[in-house]
């Protein structure tokens, strides 16, 4: 498990990793990823590609980070769900929030 | 460890060969420990008990004791101490060492002693035992803490017992399963009834566990007792809910939650649901279940701009049951890791053979998927059936005595327009002024139901010029309810007003509630011939009305309906 | 095992160990040595096995320390004879701890 952050080439996106169990054990590191980043970001980008699980501390998280971004005018994309990944999110009604794929 | 261990260690020599003693005495002096000296396992057992040394030096072979049923004595008695014991040995005899492992040595001293190894092994246990020191006291910490904790809880549950008490969980139609401490997990279920007897059910879900789950709990509950009781309806409660919610919960904590209102002579059940699994809704007639899905977000995450309160309304008969559920069901894991699923559930009502086992097989069948014997603290499952009527309840109006009966004799008229009839309900605020008269608190139920009636009437077919008829069918039924949404969203003029007359005493007292619209009227008379048809769904609920008001009279073009509603004490009646 | 009546390093290790108390412990030594010998004369007297073993075993320790290597190997045989019952020779043995001993002494007096 864990999470790994990656500013794009031309420091406005950041894409954040999270690999394995997406619960509240990741609370620290999820945070850090993007409180650490530097300030021209405007896009975020959430992979799920190696994310198994999430529960709903992690939704609580992702609130957090959209929060972060600029609350209802965060520009953030949850990439990559797997069908359970995608069914929580759904079930939370979360694509009103969240440009999901 | 003693106290003065950072200015050396009490060491405990034991050794029957007098110049061995003196010996070993001088390299632990050295070293800067105090030596306490036995020439026996007698002895060395004393001093052990008074002393209490931190490490023992021990000979194998003394008289007396030996060093073996010395070193088993003093690990059988010190308790959760950790007392380092190194045997003191000539030769390395494989056979004699693995004794001295066996009686509980930490290690071994081999003769000629060299006083540079005997340090180092002393140091190696000394940072043992500081270890050991610190994670005993962590240990203890962790308990003692966890002991508060639990004081903690147990004194929050109470407080939150009596704001989320059970309120109308007791009702005979109502099964739910929750653990004692759910709202630790941060689960609540809350059922209450509104003035017109409907009954309102939340099952709700915090993120999170321990105290900051539960700590939203209690203004949720308030907020849902005092508003369902005052008749708001599913839409405003969760509005006002969500409001609250949001102003109170840091972000990333909300509150997922089902609620439903069920409208027993209506014979239907409006619900919202937000974060939640899907319901489940389980027709008697057909044997038939259909998943309701959430359509909203959770609580406590939009603003109230934001915020959407649409329903979702069913028709619901006797014999139907509306299922609610929080995560902890879905999520349940047994010992492989697996989760229980929806399909799990699924199967459990396509196996299940009579409705009224439905409850008990989905808990069953979670309870045997887990393979517990008790249900999880984590399993929060409700079932609400539609019955004829509810028995009945302790109105929290209950009738006082005589002495506020004072005689009264007013009137109140209240008009509502447009922007009030999109998005408020005016029942709460004419409930406020009719339970000031003592004598009706009683009937409240009944009142409210005609109130209840006669408003929809003034709204749906008057305002919104609704044919009731659309009610006839079941798709009709469900057009009828997408037709009221969409007009009531448009509306842009007309009003309803209601103009209230009461006249009484702390005997008797009678009402005259009259409702005036803007709308074009109906034909009365022929109405009246055709409603003895009872199977239909619409019928303007005169039936309902007259049977319970002395009198119901329309006036004019049909736009204005009269009723009178009486009450008397009755002589010698228990009221409490 | 060396066969020097006393190691003189080690000695002088020991020497650094005790400081002042060096003498407190030759003295004891030679103390408890002559009443070793004389349970080691008993136990040879009485063919007395177990208590051959037990004494020279403690014998052996006390002069391992002293770092006496003709000693500790001359109490190591009787500690061995004590086990394996064999007493046939072990006045002998004995006769030869004794005269180890004098010079020990012997030593320590000069």
């Amino acid at each position: 498990m864990g999470i790994s952050a990656r500013v794009s080439e031309d420091g406005t996106e950041l894409n954040i990793g999270i690999d394995g169990r997406f619960d509240f054990s990741s609370h620290q590191d999820f945070r850090k990823a993007y409180e650490e980043s530097n300030d021209a970001l405007d896009k975020y980008v959430v992979d799920m590609n190696a994310t198994t699980y999430l529960d709903s501390s992690a939704l609580g998280m992702l609130l957090l980070l959209r929060d972060h971004a600029g609350g209802d005018h965060a520009n953030i994309r949850i990439i990559n769900c797997n069908d359970d990944v995608k069914k929580i999110l759904t079930i939370s009604n979360f694509e009103q929030l969240f440009e999901i794929h | 460890m003693n106290q003065e261990a950072e200015s050396g260690l009490k060491i405990l020599i034991a050794d029957d060969s007098n110049s061995d003693r003196i010996l070993l005495k001088a390299i632990v002096q050295n070293q800067g420990h105090q030596p306490l000296l036995a020439a026996d396992g007698l002895e060395a057992v004393a001093l052990f008990q008074q002393e209490k040394p931190d490490i023992i030096l021990l000979d194998a072979l003394m008289p007396n004791m030996d060093g073996f049923d010395t070193a088993r004595f003093v690990k059988a008695n010190s308790g959760d101490d950790f007392v380092p014991i190194i045997f003191l040995t000539s030769l390395n005899e494989a056979d004699s060492l693995a004794r001295c492992l066996e009686a509980g040595g930490d290690d071994f001293l081999t003769k000629p002693y060299n006083s540079v190894i005997l340090k180092a092994k002393i140091n190696a246990f000394w940072r043992m035992l500081k270890m050991h020191v610190t994670l005993q006291a962590q240990r203890d910490q962790i308990a003692e803490n966890n002991m508060r904790l639990i004081n903690e809880q147990e004194v929050a549950k109470r407080t939150f017992d009596k704001i989320a008490h059970e309120g109308a969980l007791h009702l005979s139609n109502i099964q739910y399963q929750m653990s004692p401490l759910a709202v630790f997990n941060g689960d609540v279920l809350l059922a209450a009834l509104r003035p017109n007897g409907n009954l309102c059910v939340l099952l709700g879900d915090f993120t999170g566990h321990g105290l900051a789950a539960a700590i939203g709990a209690m203004p949720l509950s308030q907020t849902f007792y005092s508003m369902v009781a005052k008749g708001f309806t599913v839409k405003d409660v969760v509005y006002e809910l969500n409001l609250k919610l949001k102003d109170i919960l840091p972000v990333g904590v909300f509150c997922c939650a089902t609620m439903i209102d069920v409208d027993f002579s209506g014979k239907s059940l409006e619900i919202w649901c937000g974060g939640m699994p899907e319901n489940y809704f389980y027709e008697a007639e057909t044997g038939q279940k259909k998943a309701i899905a959430s359509q909203h977000l959770a609580l406590g995450i939009l603003s109230a701009e934001k915020f959407k309160a649409t329903t979702h309304i069913q028709m619901m008969q006797n014999g139907d049951r509306f299922f609610m559920w929080s995560d902890g069901i879905i999520e349940a894991e047994n010992a492989a890791g697996e989760m229980y699923g929806e399909s799990r559930l699924e199967q459990v009502f396509i196996d299940n053979g009579d409705a009224v086992d439905l409850f008990a097989d989905v808990n069953t069948s979670v309870a045997n998927f887990i393979g517990a014997t008790e249900p999880s603290d984590d399993i929060s499952i409700a079932e609400i059936m539609m019955v004829d009527h509810i028995e009945k309840h302790d109105s929290p109006h209950k009738a006082v005595k005589n002495a506020a009966m004072a005689a009264m004799d007013w009137c109140y008229s209240y008009e509502i327009r447009p922007q009030t009839i999109r998005n408020s309900d005016p029942m709460p605020i004419l409930q406020k002024v009719l339970m000031d008269i003592p004598g009706l608190r009683p009937r409240s139920g009944e009142l409210f139901t005609v109130l209840s009636e006669l408003y929809a009437n003034a709204l749906e077919h008057g305002v919104l010029k609704l044919d009731s008829s659309m009610k006839k069918t079941p798709q009709g039924f469900t057009d009828f309810y997408q037709q009221r949404a969409v007009r009531l969203e448009e509306l842009n003029e007309g009003f309803i007003r209601f103009d209230l007359d009461y006249r009484g005493d702390d005997q008797q007292g009678e009402l005259l509630m009259r409702v005036t619209d803007s709308g074009d009227g109906f034909d009365f008379a022929s109405h009246r011939q055709k409603s003895s048809d009872k199977n239909c769904y619409s019928g303007r609920g005169l039936h309902l009305i007259s049977s319970i008001c002395k009198s119901v009279s329309y006036i004019g073009v049909g736009n204005q309906v009269e009723v009178v509603f009486d009450w008397h004490n009755v002589p010698n009646e228990d009221v409490n | 095992m060396t066969d020097q009546i006393i190691d003189e390093a080690a000695l002088a290790e020991l020497r650094s160990i005790m400081g002042d108390d060096f003498q407190l412990l030759v003295d004891t030594f030679v103390n408890d040595s002559e009443q070793r010998i004389v349970a080691l004369q008993e136990a040879v007297d009485t063919a007395d096995a177990e208590l051959l073993r037990t004494s020279a075993h403690s014998f052996k320790g006390s002069s391992l320390n002293i770092s006496a290597g003709r000693l500790t190997a001359l109490c190591k045989d009787l500690e061995d004879r004590g086990r394996e019952s064999r007493l046939d020779g072990a006045a002998e043995v004995l006769a030869g701890v004794r005269v180890a001993f004098d010079d020990i002494k012997a030593y320590f007096a000069a």
